[in-house]
């Protein structure tokens, strides 16, 4: 295989899905995010938020914590060390590969 | 920056979506105006002039800052488009930034006067300076602020161009400032003035359409 095309096929899958990107490069810059403030930035509906977060949580990238603000149900999200590595990683890969 | 970097940016920016990074850089700068003010108008021997006045009302002041800022993350930022903690080297990032900027202002003012004897070249640069700053930290994130950025070094230039008589009768000529020249002091004193005014304006209107274009949702959980 052409070593450039190879490059392409080693980026992560799971981070390189649109809606699961924003999330990561979102949590890359913060200790930790709630989900209301993910679905404003993204954009994304509770339904399609919940199942990214849900793949990226069983990759081990995303950590969840559920608490409460006052009465109110929060959900804190947070990138795990695994997760910014990846993220590292798919970022030197995608340079290289464009 | 390609677009996976400018969304690793946006929750830098998010710091001040509601407008309050603004009103409480605004607030500062008004307050040590106000205190400067008090200084060169007071007379010889009043409390203005003592070194624990001075450091009382800046803690006031910070205080008041903090525990402002704080009380509209959480009663209203929070609630209405979400909760971001940042990560802890985040926090020192701004200071980083900022903390040489404000040696080479500094540097550039003390080199300046020194050499020409004059305020008009250190007065342009140090707004210049600001308004650099307040691009980067501000203006980049919302397109209207970029007037309030244009605003701002128009007025910086309009203080630097002022006679020295004027700026001079703004200090008041007071003993005060008898170690440093008037025209200095006043020239500080308006610029303070200027870009704090600019700051809680621009703040409280970025705080207004934060709060016109947002909702608290309803509260079915997350």
């Amino acid at each position: 295989m052409n070593p450039q095309v190879r490059k392409i096929a080693d980026i992560d899958r799971v981070i390189h899905e649109p809606g699961r990107l924003m999330i990561v490069a979102l949590l890359s810059a913060v200790a930790r995010a709630d989900f209301l403030y993910l679905q404003h930035e993204t954009g994304m509906n509770k339904g399609t938020l919940s199942s990214h977060i849900s793949r990226l949580e069983e990759s081990g990238y995303v950590g969840v914590v559920k608490t409460y603000r006052g009465k109110v149900p929060q959900t804190l999200l947070s990138l795990t060390a695994t997760g910014r590595r990846a993220f590292e990683q798919y970022r030197k890969k995608l340079k290289a590969a464009l | 920056m390609d677009q996976v970097g400018k969304l690793v940016d946006r929750p830098r920016l998010y710091c001040n979506v509601d407008g309050v990074g603004e009103l409480g850089a605004g607030f500062m700068l008004l307050g040590f105006a106000l205190l400067q003010w008090l200084q060169v108008r007071a007379p010889e021997g009043a409390i203005w002039h003592r070194m624990d006045t001075s450091c009382i009302y800046v803690g006031l002041m910070v205080l008041a800052i903090h525990y402002g800022s704080k009380a509209i993350k959480k009663h209203i930022t929070w609630p209405r488009t979400g909760f971001v903690a940042y990560r802890p080297h985040e926090r020192w990032r701004a200071a980083a930034i900022s903390a040489p900027l404000a040696a080479l202002m500094v540097v550039g003012l003390s080199v300046s006067i020194r050499k020409y004897w004059d305020l008009t070249t250190p007065g342009a640069l140090i707004g210049l300076a600001f308004v650099a700053i307040y691009a980067y930290g501000f203006a980049r994130a919302v397109r209207w602020k970029w007037i309030v950025a244009g605003v701002m070094a128009l007025g910086s230039f309009v203080i630097a161009f002022l006679p020295a008589s004027l700026l001079g009768a703004v200090a008041n000529d007071s003993w005060v400032t008898h170690p440093v020249r008037a025209e200095l002091v006043g020239a500080w004193l308006l610029s303070m003035t200027l870009f704090g005014a600019i700051l809680f304006v621009s703040g409280g209107i970025s705080f207004w359409l934060y709060l016109r274009h947002t909702e608290v949702p309803a509260e079915e959980g997350q």
